[in-house]
């Protein structure tokens, strides 16, 4: 049995007796917990299990310590109001927010940030990490990990921005629909019929080739192609909404139909609007690279994400890594969003228990 | 009932008038791309005189109107004219293609809604359990790289380094259904990872939105358990959202696949359009256009009228 | 001899018997091992030469296809359709694997003595798969659908100095030409000549896919797959195997998992990425072939900046050829020299001093232009070739240590070569492999070539083509081709970096001549008629 082993369950089982004995019921039950998964994967797959089970334990430890940190930090700069509200935060928003944070700066402060030039070929193709390059580099020899740092800015970026603009087009769009009713609804409705029904990669390509493809036109295409979808399920929560007799009281009151949306609508249809913007914001993101698979994404040299997996996939197949380290970028940043607006969701359904 | 057949009958007529504007944007759209269809058949080996000769041949130096027109006329009387680069007619082009996208959505749409429904109502239940979090980072990882990236490690795992299934789909005449389900089996699954994310997620979101309304609060009160409080008293007011994603998303099965058929090399009708755009090929783009369209148009409709039933105080407006 | 070295030895001749190596591999590994060269061919002839055998159903995966492709000969475009060409039609000639020219559909042919009238005697047992014989008249029909005013064929070009093509009898074809061209029966293996048969109004019958080429098609659908079937009556040799079914794979991952599931027997593109890997599969044999393709970017020589022939060379001095070709293309090429004309094409001259990265020379080309920081643009689409875009963002980097900034422009991949390509000053383009520097300096470089890309004109460049041409003694046509090199390296407006080999795959079990053609991917586009499997 190797020191490690050993080590290994002398702290588990010493981090539960001293939790059994504070009474920290939660934590001594997850301690003890990964102690008999532990026991179980070690009789399985012997020490490399256990080193993969210990590793796993560790990162995620690890990650909630970050956010547990991050939480508290956020809660002290916070005014009394927000910070009433962040300490209902779960560990998983906290650590939601901790990415996006962190992915804010990378993004703002790439050029500060990232140890090469964005487009800089420093290297052999596909060199190993070393000291130099923490991920190594990419077909061209330039460092993996200054591009993502880059890819941060541009990915996140335009996909930010498109989707914003997607769901001000859409959820404005939409409520005004629900409550003008007539002929408005109807119109829009069909318009929001055209745009969806002419399949997105088609749409983007007619439009691109036609437009040119400037990162400005870029934003409104796809924003334009998303907008529907915001639209149509704006009009389903707030047509459920508008049919609701406090809606029909307010109306008879007298009040307009701004004062409507703003004070009667969009607070009772936010929910699935928060969830829905989490989901359409990580589509957009792939559509941008799906525009690239087509020609038509941002310009060469700049990094993003999306291009970034493509350009490498076929490796894949031998099981080389390169373009997993892109996508997992995407796949945290999408995970992130999605915690912390599962907390907002949660939040604002009105839900107390927890 | 006399209400809701008007609206559908109603709804059938703009969705005629959805198709027409279709159409016509469609026709300008592809007569405003760069090049046209003697251009991009003749590609690199195009000279001004060879492109000129093509033009005449297919009549492309008629204003676009007539061009447009003519096509009209053919298409309310049920023919969508011959592929402007190979002659044949259009329905014999994208016809046994698009039987094949509507095996592959249906196929993906059998695994993938009453599973992300099921998920859904499920996750809402354990809400912020570990289970509910790690069914979230599961499918939103799934939906998190490019379909064709997730294809390939399908395929890496489960065609090269699992011999389980064939690594590509194509199809052929003579094939049992069971071989067709066999065959089909990796691009469905990569489908139904696609798709199950959304679905699910809309459906938590849908059923805990309505969890603090005071009728549940009340049933709650009352101890009826919580399962019974989320599937007998929550779910049916749910239903109006659920029904739109699932809508959206059979609809995504059908018009968005281009890129898993062309990683498993699954003969439907996405790669036709691609290729028939790149070829300017108006008529072929022109009817899966509109296919797409009408598909889409009936899905919404379908999801409409599923909305109305869920929901008495739609179904009578005041 | 050492021990090991004698065991190594004998697991190469083993690899050999099994088919899993080829003849130069064989020949490497042998030298390796110690061997001298008679030694390791004596030892190739005697274990490893197996008997082609027959049977079996080929499965060929191919890389670009499209559903709006056609049957029609003026129209191919895609590789799916003229891999299908070479495989149920026939041409007057074809490349051999060892590069020379030799027989399809013609038996022999001569010229007259200025070259300028050209005669095929066909072979007489050739027939289309209906059972018909191919005729003379089936010959001059198929050329007639790409001539005249209203051709629609790409081929047009290639034959505007033929002026009558008839028919002598049954099994004769006359061609006239305008003036002489000595690369005639070069130009008749050009994969838009196929031979179809002729209606009785003088047009031919492409549309029903009938051929007189070595497999017949069942069945097929366009840009997705084709069956076909031995047929019997074939004029030529080999088509060993039963079936051939050929599948389009456009995508790259698609083509390499199918090719190692096994899936399809041979691939014809493999991914220079993924090349070295895929070589590792004992169950795979990669095939490297160096070919006269090229990737070439044309400046227009007469538009600022480029109509200055210092920023010309500069900018030809300003790539670091070396690193493209092995970032870019993984060691798959040949170094290219700013001439287009390929040591895989004949009267290759091969004493041509080769032009290296050169940042400083360039700098100081520039400061005689007075141009310096210099900045341009060069447009590109990633559907030219793999990898194209990351090339022009390698050159980039290459051209800053000349003070050049070069503006990598992302073009749509939908319509390069509509709008970008002849249209844009500077841009990126593949070209395919063309047999003779004839065809390809006629196409691409002569003065009123409707695709002289680069807008080049040059007086002296033009005067030896059309000389070279007509010219029948070999040795004075070499020293014009060598003349005209230099002129299109030193003077010429398009910057070669390479000429890219042709990667292909099949697995172990497929059996191949010892020499693959290198005027297409899988063997001259003709691996259904030319492979066959090992037992």
């Amino acid at each position: 049995m190797s020191a490690f082993v050993f080590g290994y369950y002398a702290f588990l089982i010493l981090a539960s007796v001293i939790l059994a004995y504070v009474e920290w019921r939660k934590w001594f039950m997850m301690v003890f917990s990964l102690t008999l998964i532990s026991f179980v994967l070690g009789i399985v797959g012997g020490t490399p299990a256990l080193r993969a089970v210990a590793t796993f334990a560790i990162v995620l430890a690890v990650a909630a310590m970050v956010s547990y940190a991050f939480k508290e930090f956020l809660i002290q700069l916070a005014k009394p109001n927000l910070a009433k509200e962040l300490r209902t935060a779960p560990l998983t928003a906290a650590f939601g927010m901790f990415v996006i944070f962190t992915y804010a700066i990378a993004g703002i402060f790439a050029p500060v940030i990232a140890p090469h030039g964005e487009a800089e070929v420093i290297a052999g193709a596909f060199a190993a990490p070393d000291a130099n390059m923490l991920l190594g580099a990419d077909q061209l020899g330039r460092d993996i990990f200054s591009r993502i740092i880059y890819g941060a800015r541009n990915s996140v970026g335009l996909a930010l921005v498109a989707t914003l603009g997607a769901f001000i087009l859409g959820a404005l769009a939409g409520l005004l629909a629900a409550v003008k009713g007539g002929w408005f609804d109807t119109f829009m409705g069909r318009v929001a019929d055209v745009i969806m029904s002419i399949p997105s990669l088609i749409f983007a390509l007619l439009m691109l080739s036609i437009l040119g493809t400037a990162t400005w036109v870029i934003v409104f295409v796809v924003a334009i192609i998303y907008s529907p979808r915001v639209f149509r399920l704006t009009r389903a929560v707030a047509g459920n909404i508008v049919v609701m007799d406090y809606i029909e009281a307010a109306k008879l009151r007298g009040e307009g139909d701004w004062y409507l949306i703003r004070r009667e609508i969009l607070p009772n249809s936010m929910a699935p609007l928060i969830a829905e913007f989490g989901l359409e914001f990580c589509f957009v993101f792939l559509l941008i690279a799906g525009l690239s698979f087509l020609g038509l994404g941002l310009q060469p040299p700049t990094a993003d994400w999306g291009s970034m997996v493509r350009e490498n996939a076929t490796l894949i197949s031998f099981g080389d890594v390169t373009p997993l380290i892109p996508a997992a970028a995407i796949a945290l940043l999408t995970v992130s969003v999605n915690f912390v607006v599962d907390w907002m969701l949660y939040r604002s359904s009105g839900l107390k228990e927890q | 009932m006399g209400d809701l057949t008007r609206l559908v009958l109603k709804r059938l007529g703009y969705g005629l008038l959805t198709l027409l504007v279709v159409s016509i944007l469609i026709f300008f759209a592809v007569e405003l791309l760069p090049g046209d269809v003697a251009e991009a058949v003749l590609g690199q080996g195009a000279t001004p005189e060879t492109v000129q000769a093509m033009r005449d041949q297919l009549g492309l130096d008629r204003p676009a109107v007539i061009r447009y027109l003519e096509w009209l006329g053919g298409a309310v009387t049920g023919d969508f004219g011959v592929s402007a680069v190979s002659g044949d007619p259009v329905m014999r082009v994208i016809g046994a293609r698009f039987v094949n996208t509507l095996f592959l959505a249906a196929y993906a749409a059998v695994i993938a809604v009453p599973f992300a429904i099921f998920l859904g109502v499920l996750v809402a239940l354990l809400r912020n359990s570990v289970f509910d979090r790690v069914a979230n980072v599961m499918t939103l990882t799934s939906i998190s790289s490019p379909e064709f990236f997730l294809g390939y490690i399908l395929i890496l795992y489960l065609a090269v380094k699992l011999p389980l299934f064939p690594a590509i789909a194509s199809l052929s005449g003579d094939m049992s259904f069971g071989d067709l389900l066999h065959r089909a089996f990796l691009p469905a699954l990569t489908l139904v990872l696609v798709v199950t994310a959304h679905m699910m997620r809309m459906t938590r979101a849908a059923i805990i939105n309505l969890l603090a309304s005071p009728y549940i609060e009340m049933a709650r009160l009352k101890g009826v358990k919580p399962w019974r409080v989320i599937v007998k008293h929550a779910l049916p007011n749910a239903w109006a959202p659920i029904i739109n994603v699932v809508a959206l998303n059979l609809a995504y099965l059908i018009t968005g696949v281009v890129l898993v058929e062309v990683v498993f090399v699954y003969p439907g009708i996405g790669q036709a359009l691609v290729d028939a755009v790149a070829k300017r090929d108006f008529p072929v783009v022109q009817a899966a256009s509109l296919i797409f369209a009408a598909t889409f148009i009936l899905l919404n409709l379908a999801a409409d009228v599923g909305a109305i039933l869920t929901n008495p105080r739609l179904r009578h407006p005041k | 001899m050492t021990k090991k070295n004698q065991e190594l030895i004998e697991r190469i001749v083993e690899g050999a018997k099994k088919g899993q190596i080829s003849r130069r591999d064989f020949m490497n590994y042998s030298a390796a091992a110690g061997l001298t060269v008679a030694g390791a061919t004596g030892l190739w002839t005697k274990q490893a030469k197996a008997a082609p055998q027959a049977g079996g159903t080929f499965r060929w995966g191919i890389h670009d296809g499209n559903t709006g492709d056609t049957h029609d000969p003026g129209t191919y475009v895609t590789r799916t359709m003229i891999f299908l060409a070479h495989t149920h039609r026939s041409y007057l000639t074809m490349i051999n694997g060892d590069g020379s020219l030799g027989p399809d559909l013609a038996d022999s042919w001569e010229a007259n003595e200025e070259a300028s009238q050209w005669t095929f005697t066909l072979n007489s047992n050739a027939s289309f798969h209906s059972g018909r014989p191919v005729t003379a008249n089936d010959v001059v029909a198929s050329f007639n659908h790409h001539r005249g005013d209203a051709s629609t064929s790409a081929a047009k070009a290639l034959l505007s100095d033929v002026t009558d093509i008839t028919a002598d009898g049954e099994n004769t074809v006359v061609f006239s030409l305008s003036g002489g061209n000595a690369d005639l029966p070069w130009l008749m293996t050009d994969y838009h000549f196929a031979i179809c048969p002729a209606n009785d109004d003088g047009t031919i019958d492409w549309k029903s896919g009938d051929g007189s080429g070595p497999y017949a098609i069942d069945s097929g659908e366009f840009g997705v797959q084709f069956s076909l079937t031995k047929h019997e009556g074939w004029h030529g040799e080999g088509a060993w195997f039963d079936k051939v079914e050929i599948l389009t794979l456009n995508d790259p991952n698609a083509r390499q998992t199918a090719l190692v599931t096994g899936d399809v027997d041979a691939v014809s593109q493999v991914d220079v990425k993924t090349m070295a890997l895929l070589e590792r599969d004992p169950n795979i044999q990669v095939f490297n072939i160096p070919s006269a393709g090229a990737i070439t970017l044309p400046m227009h020589c007469d538009t600022a900046p480029f109509d200055n022939v210092d920023v010309r060379n500069a900018l030809k001095l300003s790539i670091n050829r070396d690193e493209v070709i092995e970032k870019i293309m993984y060691g798959a090429a040949t170094k290219g020299n700013d001439f287009h004309h390929s040591p895989a094409q004949p009267y290759w001259p091969d004493d041509i001093p080769q032009r290296d990265y050169d940042p400083d020379q360039a700098k100081s080309l520039l400061q005689k232009a007075g141009m310096e920081n210099l900045t341009v643009n060069l447009s590109t689409a990633d559907s030219v070739t793999a990898g194209a875009v990351d090339m022009a963002v390698l050159y980039a980097e290459h051209a800053k240590a000349a003070g050049i900034t070069i503006n990598v422009v992302r073009e749509p991949n939908d319509g390069y070569y509509s709008d970008v390509w002849l249209v844009k000053p500077w841009t990126l383009v593949s070209w395919g492999a063309r047999p003779t520097p004839d065809v390809m300096y006629t196409l691409a470089y002569k003065n009123d070539a409707a695709w002289n890309e680069s807008r080049w004109q040059n007086e002296r460049f033009n005067e030896l083509l059309l000389q070279a041409k007509a010219e029948l003694d070999e040795s004075l046509r070499a020293e014009m081709y060598r003349e005209m090199a230099m002129l299109a390296r030193d003077d010429g407006g398009t910057v070669i970096p390479f000429f890219n080999n042709f990667v292909y795959g099949a697995r172990a079990n497929v059996g191949t001549p010892d020499e693959l053609a290198a005027s297409w991917e899988s063997d001259g586009a003709r691996a259904a008629s030319r492979w066959w499997f090992e037992s």
